[in-house]
């Protein structure tokens, strides 16, 4: 009990701060920021776990979200449905290219994950226009059907479901985290040819790691496809290709909880400043160099040591008065 | 030229013909050896005379242009670095680089899940400092914790045979006499292949010395009279 306690008692205190922060901050924002670290997680993984860094991420997303947004546009309505389908088209997908793309050095296979986000860019925007409605897009949010329980048509509904959700991701990550494949994949960033003289095969261990980064993208997708209700090729823009690697090196690359904070951060960020001033991109392209040069570590990652030592020193304060008293 | 190795039936492991090449820059001519059960087998030689490039071929890590490599009678050459662990022919690599980010006790996991092989026992039998430093980044331990961690690791799953690569280069001497005995002992389960320089060492525990120099094996030393540092020596 006490073990299982440990094990979660981060996660459930992340997640409990979220939540608390509804009462303040507008649900709006708390429903981006809750599906923006879930993309963020799967490069988060790439990046912080295995070592490759993918500028093609909006890809998966898009995925995700056509997958959704095709299931509720023209063939049904709950909500759940359209998530599984979304999720499943991401698991599709990068089992098909991921064979093709582990293969490649960490450059290349930055610039390769690029290529498929235009590729997918141009295909939903043109050439498949006559299903995907081009830059129009899809609508559906009216098609979306009430469900019980968690009715996803209403954002506080949403926002319950996307926390849930999060918990869930954050729970498999950490397992991943702790378990022997997290090692595996530790062990590839760090060394491949070591991890081979022990009888492991790269291409399998980055493949599976390919596989559910970007499997937790296309969940993301088809969580905004359900969110906003609608779909469009600029979900897939090539322009916002590196915003998840920003985000995750800004949170803390290859930390559980790096994603949520660079989500947290960069969301905020973005929506304070675009208020004030007009070309806000530019300004937070400034700040966010400036943030990486002055703490490599990203937020979280140099927090984090910080909090460890301090909990770390209270608890041993708290040993040392125990053990006062016992004496 | 050296005639072909004596290789027979019992071999755990036979090299024949093996040539190797890095581009258009030949490293191995025509290496034969051969190495029976639980037997300790060094390679001798200057730097640079191909003794890595020997280990890594038979490792899987470099593909041969010519030549065989067998263990069991089952060929090796084309098989995958990682199928070849697998089979119980574990390398240990030279630069001592560990997992450095992950702790002894992940590491030796990691040992442990690919071989299916969780007792420790005999790990921690042989190098009982592991036990005190299992929480520790393996990144932060001395040249020779690492090399205690990284022999122990290839132990686990019971390999027929270890390639060590350079095993005490910048050990100090207490540890590189920890290690003869270790190797001595392993050497009742397992056949080990060692590159080592430490020319005493190599004598006082092996059965058979090969002499590599230039890429070429120049001597076979299976008589324990012959295998004395100043006749390994004379071949270097």
């Amino acid at each position: 009990m006490i073990k299982a306690f440990r094990w979660w008692w981060g996660i459930l205190l992340a997640f409990s701060l979220l939540a608390v922060t509804r009462a303040f901050l507008p649900l709006a924002f708390i429903n981006e920021v809750v599906i923006f670290s879930i993309y963020t997680m799967g490069c988060s993984f790439l990046l912080g776990r295995v070592g490759f860094i993918s500028f093609g991420q909006p890809a998966y997303l898009a995925v995700g979200a056509y997958g959704t947004a095709f299931y509720l546009f023209y063939f049904g309505t709950n909500p759940y449905i359209g998530i599984l389908l979304g999720v499943l088209s991401g698991l599709i997908v990068s089992g098909i290219v991921g064979p093709l793309f582990v293969r490649l050095r960490s450059d290349y296979f930055a610039l390769v994950n690029l290529a498929l986000a235009v590729i997918i860019y141009y295909l939903m925007q043109k050439v498949l226009a006559d299903i995907t409605k081009g830059d129009n897009g899809l609508w559906f949010l009216t098609n979306i059907a009430s469900t019980p329980l968690l009715d996803l048509g209403k954002p506080n509904h949403f926002f319950i479901f996307a926390l849930l959700v999060a918990l869930a991701v954050w729970a498999f990550y950490k397992y991943l985290d702790d378990s022997i494949y997290g090692a595996c994949c530790l062990a590839t960033k760090i060394n491949e040819d070591k991890l081979e003289f022990l009888g492991y095969s790269n291409y399998s261990v980055r493949l599976l790691a390919f596989i559910i980064a970007n499997t937790t993208t296309a969940l993301a997708g088809s969580m905004y496809a359900v969110y906003l209700g609608f779909v469009s090729p600029e979900i897939t823009s090539p322009a916002r290709a590196a915003d998840p690697v920003v985000v995750t090196i800004l949170g803390g690359v290859g930390t559980l909880y790096g994603p949520l904070v660079g989500a947290f951060a960069y969301t905020g960020m973005k929506d304070v400043i675009s208020k004030l001033i007009g070309n806000w991109e530019l300004f937070i392209g400034f700040l966010l160099v400036f943030i990486m040069l002055a703490g490599e570590k990203g937020i979280w990652g140099t927090l984090q040591p910080l909090l460890e030592k301090l909990l770390f020193r209270k608890k041993r304060t708290a040993g040392t008065a125990d053990g006062k008293e016992a004496h | 030229m050296l005639p072909h190795s004596t290789a027979n039936n019992d071999d755990i492991l036979a090299v024949s013909g093996l040539n190797v090449s890095y581009g258009e820059s030949k490293v191995l001519f025509d290496i034969a050896l051969s190495v029976q059960p639980r037997q300790i087998v060094a390679c001798v030689g200057r730097n640079g005379a191909g003794k890595t490039t020997l280990l890594k071929s038979i490792a899987g890590f470099l593909k041969p242009t010519s030549g065989s490599i067998t263990s069991d009678h089952i060929d090796l050459v084309g098989r995958k670095s990682y199928d070849i662990a697998k089979m119980g022919i574990k390398y240990v690599p030279q630069d001592k680089k560990v997992f450095s980010d992950l702790t002894v006790r992940e590491n030796l996991e990691l040992g442990s899940y690919a071989t299916q092989d969780y007792n420790w026992d005999r790990v921690i039998d042989y190098f009982p400092k592991l036990k005190e430093l299992m929480d520790r980044k393996a990144g932060f331990l001395s040249g020779g914790e690492r090399q205690m961690l990284m022999i122990g690791r290839s132990l686990l799953g019971n390999p027929k045979v270890l390639l060590i690569d350079e095993p005490t280069e910048g050990l100090a001497p207490s540890i590189v006499a920890h290690l003869r005995n270790v190797f001595t002992e392993l050497s009742k389960n397992s056949a080990l292949v060692i590159v080592e320089q430490n020319l005493p060492l190599v004598c006082a525990i092996s059965s058979k010395v090969y002499a590599v120099k230039e890429g070429r094996i120049v001597a076979e030393l299976a008589d324990p009279d012959s295998i004395k540092a100043d006749v390994c020596e004379r071949y270097l």
